[in-house]
């Protein structure tokens, strides 16, 4: 017990059961910081419980009872950390945990379950869930609420059984158990009866893939909105696709103005892009200081805030870019006391492929238990470009190139040149002498490059370790088993030691 | 004057057990350890509720 990293054995924190035998002792001054915020997180939460439509809402649906473990799940990213990168970590997470109350506030007060305000349900917006947003910095006067994220995507992360049940019932229904768990969980969720019944109308997207836009199409079924299928051209980095992937976005505004009544308004949507600019050129800096010997804002503490500024708030919400500039103090901080991030740097890693959502807190793992420090993660590594702040032809086409570089699939499904190529392109700028590769059992999208990664991984002298998993099914490969993947090829290709070995095996299959 | 100093204490031994105990749950986990009961609870509220299931 002590204020070093490392100084708890982590591993005998786990117990079999669901949650932790005790909290971290950190030194005083972290564990007094991490208590508060402890108190902070439930004091946003039972906040929102005093709502009425609220709690109606927690007796409603199955996938509220998730949120129970959002402590857990905080406790889950925060493990072993001190310093700069804790108050970076509750930066961030404890925003997610504020943002996340906040669209279940909405989705609860236009549901007719719920809250029943037919007037506000008439101006929200249904997204998609891997759907960028930008489109909406031009509605002011409209609400934008990503359905899927707080049901299924969320609920997957912070409990990692979260979505087993509505998988099961979409497999009951007839549907094949080797197919990607998000679409089934979605799918199984709309067969259950368990999505709120809310908005005007709703905006479906080939962004994660065509699975994605397909199990969409079935799910439209339930909601019986007018829905616009808006699909964008995958292979985003040719020249010719542009022009129709602006199309694509000028015909998705004409939908929502048509269905709503409202017009775009350009002043709004210019002024959004300022903000989602500077938001960007605060990352490039994170990014900048990744590549130096003394990395701050890196692993778990890029990879799920990043998806939540870049794709859910899209500039719209100014408070995103504030706690962006203080998590860049942070890090500056840091890196001007040298600190690690790790109580030993052994290995500098670029993260590959999709992320299992029922282990998001895989890379502080690899930190504590091994010295590897997550530099970076191919969902985070999105557009870094800036965009236009005045030109709306020039805003059609950005637009576009948001939509097609959505986190989830600008890499998986882009092409060679941005998920081969630009792999050692970022091993070699962050010099990065690992590569983890995760490797989604039901997702066929990366799976032709397998032999090709070996190929050139050893040709350049990376060591590659692949981490098998099933997205948001644990039942496919578990935490433990992804865990044990880089346990053998520490132990037999490179002959390591652990830092902490009480974090090499232990029991978390029953764990939130 | 000795009124006010009375609730003064009576307010400072209250906030230090509030204090005390809120620290206990923390360290202990004991939120945690107590939701993991509630969830269960609430599963069968969840099972119990009527649905229109179907594609």
């Amino acid at each position: 017990m002590g204020k070093k990293m490392n100084s708890e054995k982590l591993g005998n924190f786990y117990y079999g059961n669901k949650t932790k035998r005790r909290r971290e002792w950190r030194g005083a001054a972290d564990t007094w910081y991490d208590y508060t915020r402890w108190l902070a997180n439930w004091k946003v939460m039972a906040k929102f419980m005093m709502k009425p439509a609220n709690l109606k809402g927690f007796f409603r649906y199955r996938w509220m009872g998730s949120y129970l473990a959002v402590p857990d799940f905080v406790d889950r990213h925060t493990e072993g950390l001190r310093g700069p990168q804790l108050r970076i970590a509750h930066k961030e997470f404890d925003f997610i945990v504020e943002h996340v109350c906040e669209t279940i506030g909405n989705l609860f007060r236009a549901d007719p379950a719920c809250g029943n305000d037919e007037e506000f349900s008439k101006r929200v917006v249904v997204f998609d869930e891997n759907m960028m947003s930008q489109i909406m910095n031009g509605f002011p006067n409209l609400q934008m609420v990503c359905r899927e994220i707080p049901v299924v995507y969320t609920p997957s992360t912070v409990l990692q059984e979260g979505v087993l049940h509505y998988i099961d019932v979409a497999e009951e229904f007839g549907l094949p158990s080797d197919v990607c768990p998000m679409p089934a969980a979605e799918l199984g969720c709309a067969i259950d009866d368990d999505f709120p019944q809310i908005g005007i109308c709703a905006v479906n997207c080939n962004t994660t893939c065509d699975g994605s836009l397909m199990g969409n199409g079935v799910e439209a079924r339930r909601f019986n909105i007018p829905t616009f299928q808006l699909a964008v051209p995958i292979r985003h980095m040719q020249e010719s696709v542009q022009e129709y992937g602006a199309e694509e976005i000028k015909n998705c505004i004409k939908f929502i103005e048509e269905q709503t009544g409202e017009t775009f308004d350009w002043e709004h949507y210019f002024k959004c892009m300022k903000t989602f600019n500077a938001e960007t050129k605060l990352f490039r800096e994170w990014l900048e200081l990744s590549k130096t010997d003394y990395p701050q804002i890196i692993g778990n503490n890029v990879a799920l805030y990043r998806d939540a500024y870049y794709q859910v708030g899209g500039g719209r919400d100014a408070r995103f870019l504030q706690n962006d500039r203080e998590i860049t103090e942070l890090g500056y901080q840091g890196y001007e006391k040298k600190v690690l991030c790790a109580s030993q740097v052994r290995h500098r890693a670029v993260l590959w492929g999709v992320q299992a959502q029922y282990y998001t807190a895989f890379p502080i793992w690899l930190q504590n238990c091994w010295g590897i420090l997550p530099l970076i993660d191919m969902l985070s590594l999105t557009s870094t470009s800036y965009y236009s702040e005045d030109d709306k032809e020039q805003a059609y086409l950005d637009m576009a190139d948001l939509y097609m570089k959505m986190n989830m699939r600008n890499r998986s499904n882009g092409g060679y040149e941005v998920g081969v190529d630009d792999l050692w392109r970022f091993c070699e700028e962050f010099r990065a002498d690992m590569v983890i590769m995760y490797e989604h059992i039901g997702c066929k999208a990366m799976a032709g490059y397998h032999g090709i990664f070996e190929e050139q991984a050893r040709e350049r002298g990376i060591h590659l370790v692949w981490v098998t998993h099933g997205l948001m099914d644990p039942r496919k490969a578990s935490r433990k088993d992804m865990r044990g993947e880089v346990n053998r090829y520490m132990r037999a290709v490179l002959q390591e030691e652990p830092l902490d070995p009480t974090l090499e095996d232990f029991a978390d299959d029953n764990n939130w | 004057m000795d009124k006010i100093k009375k609730m003064g204490k009576i307010m400072l031994i209250g906030f230090a057990a509030l204090f005390l105990l809120s620290w206990i749950i923390y360290f202990f986990n004991l939120d945690m350890k107590a939701s993991v009961y509630l969830k269960k609870l609430m599963d069968k509220v969840y099972d119990m509720r009527k649905r229109d299931r179907r594609l």
